[in-house]
């Protein structure tokens, strides 16, 4: 008993001597004068924003700023906005490698046929990637990075962004396991959609029984064989347990389709990622509880509607007519047809928000300088505000990735991630100053 | 409050699967080609609700129902192709000489127009084939050409379940030569089917045993737990087909292969079966008749390889001279559009009666699908899957009019607008789309030959359509 009460105390008086050790080695930092934006779209002019140990201690307009803080004015021109957050994006990954076609096509061993659920990016991922020092400029502080690969390409790690330092911040290890509709490379099995599928169902069985054998040799004494170690197939018990997602790459109304259909067989729970098409089976995500971490890969205008918008109609009436390109009447259909279908990508996310489904943002390969345009023309004709883009790239990511109380937003005890800009984050100018992750600053050299 | 029930009735709708839209159709005083019943003249055919309700002279509808004149025209059931890859994703998972866990129901786009030139052939219903690739290739799925809807409103309801099997130069060529991977031989091909049934009839005994053992061992009646039999979405599906839960089509065109699938067959008691192809059934018709066997042909497609070198335009006459239920087939994107010329080919070269011609394109199929008792004939109670023909269908000057699936139009020629395409890419350009069928199509696009000929081009045997 007295030796519980001293340990008690031993432990207590440590707490509180790291507590202070820490406070000591890490002062308070402030940004003063800068225009805070907060996730819901909210701003507060000539605001404060103070953080210390990687959490914010204080937001707002008259805020004290304690003693020991390293202050920085933002001049009243500088603009905080919540870390932006990806909440699925490939940078840093190994490229695939070249391979052979194996001795048995239909029998390539778990590693050729793209499944590795086990793999980890915290392991594996390239530390100097160029995208892990662009990511931050680009107003990201946090991602789920994913390995590239086919249908089980591994684990997705939560990371803290910090350029080359990343690869030793991670948040949480294992957030999801990422699944996708993607054949094995070259000739091995699977090769078609179906063979996936069938994949997936396999894997399941296969996974239950080496399990069941685990607990039956774990509850009996002697005489039953030892289960063989498979790392492949244990990966996936969170998943069957349902304590981790499979966070599921389709895009195509039939590969959603396919999903749910493994998911009433199979019983995981799943976060939709990229979802172009998924405007069309929004009620049903609402009802399945899918988030969707969406792509804003949209696709390019129509050419002849971008060369109508750029020379506008009356000039087209002034051309010559020898130059007018004739439009025949199944031209004209399938024109139609084809404004129709831009219009319905573009305002996929709108319509996914309007039937209730959370939507965060997920790159999943799209490269981040094509980001700013995008979102460009999500505003002008996805039917979407600065600020609910704002709230998806911010705390509708941090909800889906289950860190909404810690990420996504500026206010007193979250994570410390947030970036300055020069201007409002979708002005064509704007540029990001200084970016905070999990507490720790970089500043970066204006381009101009 | 109308709105409230339309919605309740939506729901119930819903609830019960795959809710198809039907529609409801009065044809009137058309030639009526029953198939089944001979031909009636100046015969009306009501539709109501997606069902065959009435045959006969001055009908009137019901109210709310169209009226269509068909007045010197020809009425006749959907056509059904017994052999078809038009709305597939892939066609062939090549990888594996066996593969039948796989199934076309998972691999199927709706929006292919395919389609919708197949409805403009009048055709209805199609089985949408695994390729040949592989000796056991995967399961099959049987359509209703619901042009544009989706995956599980494409599906025929209750229609049982099919496998594809392909004996011969596909397998081996694939697997042996390709691979060195069994079967390199037709003695191969047989071994290969003999070893897998084998197999799976181990597997089911394995497997019943440990599920029997797991429930002793947790109800205390077993003292040691068992080692677990994992399922194998494999072995299931071979051991549904061993107790004859699912139907074999099996492309084969060979005389001495098709006695030995019999001999095979016999042995482990498969009773439902279908040769696909079989430009030699000919010459064993009346062993095909003895085993009630089912073939399912070209009129006239061969020699596009060695083993099709032995054919003749008489295979379809002579089987069904035997007594053999016999279909006439596309196995095409393009004869897809016409198998009424296709059947018409048996009138001309081996004077198959015309009814029983066009038996081969209808009833037929539908027996061999085993949708027969809901397709394939204009009877009360059946299917509304019907076309209008411009004039028999037969004729090479016939066209189809209008092609109707459970009583709801999907093509109407003097409506045919100029661009049916239901998915458009935004980034593709109209000349480019337009360039898409000659490139796509044509006779020897949307086969299962398709995925063979890619193989041979290093191209892998993918086939991604649209």
């Amino acid at each position: 008993m007295k030796l519980a009460r001293i340990t008690v105390l031993c432990i207590a008086l440590l707490m509180v001597f790291s507590l202070q050790v820490r406070s000591q080695s890490s002062p308070a930092e402030a940004f003063e004068n800068v225009t805070i934006h907060t996730a819901d779209g909210n701003t507060i002019e000539s605001g404060t924003i103070v953080w210390r140990n990687g959490v914010i201690t204080d937001v707002g307009k008259n805020v004290s700023i304690p003693f020991d803080a390293y202050v920085r004015d933002g001049g009243d021109s500088l603009h905080v906005y919540p870390g932006f957050i990806d909440g699925l994006a490939q940078w840093g990954s190994p490229d695939v490698p070249d391979v052979d076609t194996p001795e048995r096509p239909g029998d390539p061993g778990y590693k050729r046929a793209g499944i590795q659920p086990q793999r980890r990016p915290a392991s594996l991922m390239k530390a100097g990637a160029d995208a892990l020092t662009k990511a931050p400029k680009h107003g990201f502080t946090a991602a789920g990075l994913g390995l590239k690969g086919q249908m089980l390409p591994g684990q997705v790690d939560l990371f803290f962004i910090q350029g080359n330092k990343t690869k030793d911040n991670v948040l949480k290890s294992g957030i999801g396991v990422l699944a996708q509709f993607e054949e094995a490379q070259g000739q091995a099995y699977p090769s078609t959609t179906m063979g996936v599928m069938s994949e997936f169902r396999q894997l399941f069985h296969d996974a239950k029984a080496l399990n069941q054998q685990e607990h039956y040799f774990a509850s009996v004494s002697s005489n039953y064989p030892a289960p063989e170690e498979n790392k492949t197939l244990e990966a996936l018990y969170p998943v069957m347990d349902q304590e981790q997602p499979f966070y599921f790459v389709a895009d195509s109304k039939e590969n959603i389709e396919r999903m749910f259909w493994l998911q009433d067989e199979l019983e995981f729970n799943a976060v939709l990622i990229s979802g172009k098409e998924a405007y069309k089976k929004a009620d049903e995500l609402k009802e399945r509880n899918i988030p969707v971490l969406a792509s804003i890969d949209l696709p390019e205008e129509p050419e002849w509607r971008a060369s109508q918008k750029e020379e506008g109609e009356e000039k087209e009436k002034e051309k010559p007519a020898e130059e007018v390109q004739e439009v025949t009447e199944e031209m004209r259909k399938f024109r139609e047809r084809q404004q129709e279908a831009y219009k319905a990508y573009v305002q996929n996310i709108n319509k996914l928000i309007e039937a209730g489904v959370k939507v965060g943002y997920a790159s999943n390969g799209l490269d981040l300088s094509d980001i700013h345009k995008n979102l460009k023309t999500l505003q002008e004709e996805g039917n979407l505000s600065g600020k609910q883009i704002l709230k998806m790239f911010t705390q509708s990511t941090a909800d889906v990735l289950g860190y909404g109380q810690k990420l996504g937003d500026l206010e007193e005890g979250r994570i410390a991630n947030f970036t300055v800009f020069t201007k409002s984050f979708l002005d064509d100018e704007t540029e990001a100053q200084y970016s905070v992750s999990n507490g720790q600053i970089m500043e970066f050299e204006s381009s101009k | 409050m109308k709105k409230v029930l339309l919605s309740i009735f939506a729901l119930c709708l819903s609830l019960t699967g795959y809710a198809q839209e039907t529609g409801s159709v009065l044809i009137k005083d058309g030639t009526v080609i029953t198939i089944t019943n001979g031909n009636k003249a100046d015969t009306d055919v009501l539709i109501e609700d997606g069902i065959i309700t009435k045959i006969g002279k001055d009908l009137s509808a019901p109210r709310g129902v169209e009226t269509v004149d068909a007045s010197g025209k020809y009425v006749m059931p959907g056509i059904i192709d017994a052999h078809s890859h038009i709305a597939a994703v892939d066609v062939n998972e090549w990888t594996n000489p066996v593969t039948a866990e796989v199934s076309m129901e998972e691999s199927i786009n709706p929006n292919d127009i395919n389609i919708y030139w197949a409805l403009a052939g009048g055709v209805t219903s199609i089985h949408l084939m695994h390729g040949s690739a592989n000796v056991i290739g995967g399961q099959n799925e049987t359509l209703k050409l619901r042009y544009g809807t989706g995956m599980d409103e494409m599906r025929f309801d209750g229609a049982p379940r099919t496998i594809k099997f392909a004996l011969g130069e596909n397998p081996t060529r694939v697997h042996g030569q390709g691979f060195n991977v069994k079967p390199r031989t037709r003695m191969g091909v047989e071994q290969v089917i003999r070893d897998n049934f084998d197999a799976a009839q181990d597997y089911k005994k394995n497997r019943q045993a440990y599920l029997a053992a797991k429930e002793a061992y947790e109800n205390g009646e077993r003292k040691n737990p068992p080692v677990p039999v994992a399922k194998n979405e494999r072995m299931e599906v071979l051991v549904d087909i061993l107790e004859g839960d699912i139907w074999v089509h099996t492309h084969s065109y060979r005389a001495d292969e098709i006695m030995m699938l019999m001999r095979v067959f016999n042995d482990y008691g498969i009773e439902n079966f279908t040769f696909q192809h079989a430009n030699e059934a000919f010459k064993v018709a009346p062993e095909l008749k003895k085993n009630n066997a089912y073939t399912s042909v070209f009129a006239d497609w061969w020699a596009y390889k060695f083993e099709v070198y032995y054919s003749t335009a008489y295979n379809a006459s002579i089987l069904n001279a035997n007594g053999v239920k016999n279909s006439i087939n596309s196995d095409s994107g393009e004869l897809i559009r016409h198998l009424n010329h296709e059947a018409a080919k048996a009138v001309h070269y081996g004077n198959t009666s015309k009814q029983d011609a066009l038996k081969m394109i209808t009833i037929n199929p539908a027996t061999q699908l085993g949708i027969d008792d809901k397709v394939g004939s204009i009877e009360e109670g059946k299917h509304g899957d019907v076309a209008i023909w411009s004039g028999h269908p037969l004729s090479i000057y016939s066209t189809a009019e209008a092609t109707y699936i459970d009583g709801k139009k999907y093509f109407d020629r003097s409506e045919d607008p100029n661009d049916m395409r239901l998915e458009t890419n935004p980034e593709t350009d109209f000349e480019e789309t337009d360039k898409r069928w000659y490139n796509e199509n044509g006779r020897h696009g949307k086969t299962c030959l398709q995925g063979a000929k890619i193989r041979f081009t290093k191209k892998g045997m993918k086939y991604k359509s649209n």
